[in-house]
Parts: structure tokens; sequence; C-alpha cells
């Protein structure tokens, strides 16, 4: 879809004239640009800060535990 | 269904004395208002029908009796409970994986990994994430919204790129309606939506949409069931007809089956299992058209132990899978 939208925005600007197309197209192409990079950034924070977010809630959690249940095995 | 309430109630072996057995005239005094209340046909209140089960549950007795997670090498999982709704878990699972090949042979590949899981479980919010020692991570979220909404989060990442999965799902939980929308990553658009009919019969439907490679799908489901036997078919425009009956034989015994058929594969399997439950142990047990043969048994040892031994043959291939394992912790 992004694709066809770029490819007409060149066309115009093949055309000669700088329309309204062409800063769709450009439009367009920042707001991918821009959620690609936010969803590799999520994924990364994602990947690094789920299970230490579950712990941060866990140990806040009612009752609360101590710090060393939990690395002892008991 | 008279006839099993009789057979569970049969009285027991009268005692030696010539005068009659109190027990048993005990019992059949018990007895006789159950009787009647299933010798009246109920009536139906055709505007308050019970919630169906969730569409992607619907063939769960089946899958639960005849798809037990059977391994191959050992396994050993730690759970640490903190408090009531914190707990964290350590698995050890030393074996052979299958890897999927072009050629009939099956190709394993030797693995051993360690895998620490940290669960929060809270009526409203359910954090639950597993984390491998090659940095693969599985993340599961579910949130209530509100009393009938939820979202759902099933996520896979991996370091590798391109190779990440994620899901969202939000179900609505009407008062005999299920519906649920679903996005996933490459552009997965699903839907399906499940209709209490009758008191006893569902149905369902789904459709879904694959952005990437411009597939979709549409889908039907039907559940009929009773206290005792639940039946169940899908027909799937991908070409796959699934039909599953289970039924309970006793309180502690039920028999599954099952029958796939894939239309583009030409590909037909059925299989027939058992599922006790005992008091001690669950057992489970299930032969296939493939000539596959399985079994899994979950023997309770001490409270919060579990042993657990996993076998599968399957004579077409000779491939033979024997696993062992513990379970410590609730």
């Amino acid at each position: 879809m992004a694709s066809k939208v770029s490819l007409k925005g060149k066309r115009k600007a093949g055309k000669g004239s700088k329309g309204p197309g062409e800063r769709s197209a450009c439009k367009c192409k920042c707001v991918k640009e821009w959620s690609t990079w936010a969803m590799k950034k999520a994924k990364v924070i994602t990947h690094y800060g789920f299970i230490p977010l579950i712990i941060v809630i866990g140990m806040n959690s009612e009752p609360k535990p101590q710090l060393y249940q939990l690395l002892s095995p008991v | 269904m008279g006839s099993s309430v009789t057979h569970a109630a049969a009285p027991p072996p009268p005692p030696p004395s010539p005068s009659s057995p109190p027990s048993s005239v005990g019992l059949a005094a018990a007895l006789p208002p159950k009787q009647d209340e299933k010798a009246e046909p109920e009536k139906v209140d055709w505007l308050n029908l019970p919630c169906p089960i969730p569409f992607e549950e619907i063939q769960r007795e089946a899958l639960m009796s005849l798809k037990p997670e059977l391994f191959e090498g050992l396994r050993f999982d730690f759970t640490k409970g903190l408090n009531q709704r914190f707990s964290l878990s350590h698995s050890v699972f030393m074996g052979s994986m299958e890897v999927p090949s072009q050629s009939s042979d099956t190709l394993k590949v030797p693995t051993a990994h360690y895998e620490f899981g940290a669960n929060f479980l809270d009526p409203k919010l359910m954090l639950v994430g597993r984390v491998l020692t090659d940095g693969r991570l599985n993340a599961r979220v579910k949130c209530d919204l509100t009393d009938n909404l939820t979202m759902k989060i099933n996520a896979q990442l991996t370091n590798e790129p391109h190779f990440s999965q994620g899901m969202f799902n939000f179900d609505y939980k009407g008062t005999d309606f299920r519906s649920q929308l679903q996005i996933g990553n490459n552009a997965f658009y699903g839907g399906n939506y499940i209709q209490s009919v009758s008191p006893h019969l569902s149905l369902g439907t789904e459709i879904f949409w694959l952005g990437h490679q411009r597939k979709s799908g549409i889908g039907f489901a039907a559940r009929y069931n009773t206290d005792n036997m639940v039946a169940t078919g899908q027909v799937a425009s991908t070409g796959i007809v699934a039909l599953s009956y289970v039924q309970k034989v006793s309180e502690k015994v039920s028999l599954a089956s099952d029958f796939m058929y894939n239309h583009l594969t030409q590909d037909v399997t059925s299989s027939f299992g058992y599922d006790y439950i005992l008091r001690q142990c669950r057992l489970r047990g299930k032969i296939d058209s493939n000539g596959v043969f399985a079994a899994f048994l979950e023997e309770r040892l001490n409270m919060g132990v579990n042993f657990i031994l996993s076998a599968e043959v399957d004579h077409r291939k000779k491939d033979y899978k024997f696993g062992f394992g513990m379970t410590v912790g609730e």
C-alpha cells in the first residue's frame, strides 16, 4: 500500500510539478519509518525489560516478599 | 444419563445379618430426589442461555486428553511461590528436539536449555514471562479492562531479526456470546464469534487475513456438550475438517477420539485415546492412524512433587521417544 503511494508521488514529480502528491508520499514514508523505528525500540525494551517488570510488580504486591526469597531455593 | 446415576449409586454389598440392610435403605432414601429431577424435562429459558466456551478452546477436552506435552529426554521444573500471586520458575531440559526436515526421516538435534520464568497472577492482571538461555522470550499478558472486555498479548521475541512474533487479542464476553478480535505481526488480522444457540449447542465462526501473503480464510465451528460428552466439529476454507468426540465414562475415566482431514495435502489422521484421572496420578494414552502410540503419566509422589513419564512410539518412521522428569512446586 505504501509502495503504491510512493510510486504515484514519483510519477507526479516526474511530470514536473511538486504537487500535494509528493508531500503526502513524504508524510507516509516518514510515518512508516518512525513507526518501524518505534516498533524496533519497543521490541528491544520488551525483550530486556519484561521479566524485570514482572519481578518489580511481584515484589511490590501484598504480602511483600523479602529480597532473599528471590534468590534462595527454599 | 439416568442409567449412569443408578450405576454410580449401586448400594454396597449387604451385611451378613438376615435383616434388611439399613445402609442401602439409607442410600435409596437419599437417591429419589435426584432421579425425580432428571425425570422431569427441564424448561429451556431461551433468553438466558449460558455463555459459550471461547472459540479457541472449543476442542479443549479433546486436546487435553489426546495431546499431552510429550517430550524426549530429561525435564525438571521447579516453581517457587513467593506469595499468593507471584512465583518464579526454573526449568531444565536436556534431550533431543525434532527439527522439521524435507525427507521422511526425522532429524533430531540434541539440545539443552535452562528456562527462567516469572509469573504474576492477579484476578485482573496476569503476567507470565519465560526466558531461555539462547535469549528467546515468551511473554503472555492478560488484562481485564472491564468486566466483559479482556485484552491478551502473546509474544515470542528472539535475538534473530524477523523471527519474532506477537499477537494482540481483544475479547468481548456477552451474556450468551463471545467475540474476539486478533491483530498480529506480519499484518495478521482475525476475528471470531461464538453464540449459544441452545443450552447444549453453540455455533461459531472465524475469519482471518494474512497481509504479507495476501491470504484470507473463513471457518465454522459447532460444539455440542452435555454433562457426559462433548462433540465438536470445525470446517475451514483452508481445507481442514476437524471433528472430535469426548465421552466421560465415569468420574475418573474419559475417552476421546479425533478426526482431521486436510483437503490440500490429502492427509487424514484419526486418533483415539483415554484419560484416567486418578487420585495419585493422571495417565493419558493414545493411538493414531499414522501408527503412533503415545502415553503420558503424571504421578504425584508427594505434595507438590510430580514424576512425569512420556513415551511416543512411531512404528512407521521407526522413531522412539522416551522422556522422564520431575515437577516440584505447584
